[in-house]
């Protein structure tokens, strides 16, 4: 079967349609809906995985809504950087699909509007329309924040909520700015223009007010209070989507900023600060943590400000160490989360854990490997292509970054190795061992195979994400697909 | 005629900054939920009002096309784009805040109270603790959940 660029808005059409029909098709049967919102979230990976060829062939596949073309229309831009996290978020939403004990149809409505949500984010074209897509992925987070129905579930999620809708305000404000002085939403049309129009203290408040606001879904320093709470009170499932998949969505839509609208020293600078701020924070803060939720929380925050930081290098190197971050996170962190969830409490009284359930010992020690950055793992690439760009690129920003890191993930691998020592330590008698099913642990170890797949096949992996990197980091090209016409 | 309008788009922004900036205020100094909620609108409110005056020209009509469209070309008409961008926000700010009031109602019957730090520190004391505690209601230290159901392979 082939697919044209007109189905590219069916990543979102088809979640959000199926997600106001479930509540009606949960009043006949739970299972039914649960399997409809599954099957539907499966079509959605799969379409997305159909459009990859067209994608790659012809480097992005643009669909106007409605006929109306672009600039004056809203277009949907799917290039392969974007089929990538559509598939990512699909397959992290199949993979931690709410179970049957719980209130499952309006969570898996949710769990679809958050599916439409994170696809249009990364998909369109248009400014307002992202911020539109920001808002569902917020809506569905909120409520999602608050399913575990406990005091503090709604508490942080209010929180939450608060913050979040303030830096709405403020990307909407920054959304606002840019209109009046370009004229235009359409990204392709506002990458023409930015040279104008988008420089200068105008152009730097309008980046700097939509960087809070989206970054709030980023982790990004100084709106990321919300992470720690929402991720120690929200149900592990939910903690796991959200810190793996939706911040890097919100992480790619700044990403688009940066290369389209923004390519000026001072804003990569204000991002470069940002994300250098979120490492040293994010670390120090996990070191101090007494247990492993609120610990992955604050190393979560880290990773973001690394991806930041790879972001804020100028030129598609930069792009590039962003990315392999950005997929290194997302198959590490929910994984992490995974263990959390029945390794919860004080870490302190998860002493000789690991002996009890080794599988799962071996998998915490593997993916403490990979985060801290140990050869031959993942990790280890992404962090040396964040190095080698940042010194590439030079200056004295960069060297600071590198120095910073280089000092976190020490501290990184401080509070991994307590944990992995505390793990294999010998259990006081008389307490009961605490074992994992396999039915918990399964998400956990399918993510750790890929992590030794990605592993063995880092050259190939390599050589696919730096095309995608040199083309998602080309503003130029971006506009040609989307402006035929023009230029 | 010119002055006014000159005025008038004036007042419009002032307008918005005093909204944003009264709201940031609401939002950042109270201690009650309620009152933030009610920052977060009027914050809201600003930054719509400041979408709506970019798109304001005081010489220009409402953009309702009521004639056979030649018969625009005789004037100017109000950018509509940031117009329908702020009937967009309303819609969602409306969602948004409907949402919030809904999670401020289950804070308080939660906690019984809307004051920032006593929710924060009920909030500290119900996720610091294991779920233990919470369950026998004493502290014991090093106590821990027992794993339900059907255990792994890789237990010993």
């Amino acid at each position: 079967m082939t697919l044209t660029a007109h189905h590219v808005v069916l990543p979102v059409a088809l979640p959000l349609l199926v997600a106001f029909l479930l509540p009606l098709v949960g009043r006949l049967s739970d299972g039914l809906a649960r399997l409809l919102a599954q099957l539907t979230t499966l079509a959605v990976a799969v379409i997305a995985l159909l459009l990859w060829p067209a994608a790659s062939d012809g480097g992005a596949l643009v669909s106007a809504m409605g006929g109306f073309a672009a600039p004056i229309g809203i277009v949907f831009y799917a290039d392969k950087l974007a089929l990538m996290f559509v598939v990512a978020l699909a397959v992290g939403l199949l993979l931690f699909r709410p179970r049957r004990e719980h209130d499952s149809t309006k969570v898996q409505t949710l769990w679809l509007l958050l599916l439409a949500g994170g696809s249009g984010l990364v998909l369109s074209g248009d400014l307002f329309n992202i911020f539109v897509f920001y808002e569902i992925t917020a809506v569905a987070t909120y409520g999602l924040g608050a399913s575990a129905h406990t005091g503090a579930g709604y508490g942080a999620s209010l929180r939450y909520l608060l913050l979040s809708a303030l830096g709405s305000a403020f990307a909407l404000l920054g959304i606002a700015l840019v209109y009046a002085a370009a004229g235009t939403l359409n990204l392709a049309d506002l990458s023409q223009l930015a040279g104008e129009r988008l420089t200068g203290p105008m152009g730097l408040t309008a980046f700097v007010l939509m960087v809070l606001g989206f970054g709030v879904k980023a982790e990004l320093f100084p709106v990321n209070t919300w992470v720690p709470e929402v991720y120690t009170a929200a149900p592990t499932r939910v903690t796991a989507v959200l810190a793996g998949v939706v911040s890097k969505l919100a992480m790619v839509v700044i990403l688009r900023l940066l290369v389209l609208l923004f390519q000026d020293p001072a804003a990569l600078g204000f991002l470069l600060l940002l994300g250098a701020i979120g490492v040293a924070a994010g670390e120090l803060a996990a070191f101090r943590s007494r247990d492993l939720h609120r610990t992955f929380a604050y190393s979560s925050i880290a990773q973001l400000g690394l991806m930041a930081v790879a972001f804020s290098i100028p030129g598609h190197a930069g792009v590039l160490a962003g990315i392999a971050v950005a997929l290194h996170h997302l198959v590490v962190k929910p994984a992490f989360f995974v263990l959390a969830d029945r390794w919860r409490g004080e870490i302190a009284g998860l002493t000789g854990a690991g002996r009890t359930s080794p599988l799962a010992a071996g998998l915490f020690v593997l993916l403490s490997l990979s985060i801290i950055g140990i050869p031959p793992l993942p990790g280890f690439w992404a962090k040396l292509m964040l190095f080698k760009a940042a010194i590439d690129a030079g200056g004295a920003g960069n060297l600071t970054a590198v120095a910073i890191i280089l000092a976190a993930t020490v501290i990184e691998a401080a509070y991994l190795f307590r944990v992995v020592g505390i793990l294999y330590g010998t259990a006081p008698a008389g307490r009961p061992p605490l074992r994992f099913t396999l039915g918990e642990l399964a998400p956990g170890l399918l993510l750790g195979a890929v992590l030794i797949a990605a592993t063995v096949s880092v050259a190939p992996l390599g050589d696919g994400l730096t095309a995608m990197a040199a083309d998602s980091a080309d503003a130029a090209a971006y506009a040609s697909r989307v402006l035929p016409g023009g230029n | 005629m010119t002055m006014d309008a000159e005025m008038l788009g004036k007042a419009l922004y002032a307008g918005a900054v005093c909204l944003v900036l009264l709201g940031l205020y609401g939002m950042v100094v109270p201690r009650n939920l309620m009152r933030i909620v009610l920052g977060l609108v009027l914050l809201e409110s600003g930054v719509n009002l400041f979408l709506v005056a970019a798109g304001f020209r005081a010489d220009a009509a409402a953009p309702i096309l009521t004639a056979p469209f030649t018969a625009q070309a005789a004037g100017p008409l109000v950018d509509p784009v940031p117009q329908a961008l702020v009937l967009t926000a309303i819609v969602i700010g409306v969602g948004v805040l409907a949402l919030g009031l809904a999670l401020v109602v289950r804070v308080k019957e939660a906690y019984g109270t809307l004051d920032t730090h006593a929710v924060a520190n009920r909030m500290a004391r119900e996720t610091g603790a294991d779920p233990a505690v919470t369950a026998a209601g004493a502290r014991t230290p090093g106590a821990l959940p027992v794993a339900a159901g059907r255990t792994a392979e890789d237990a010993p």
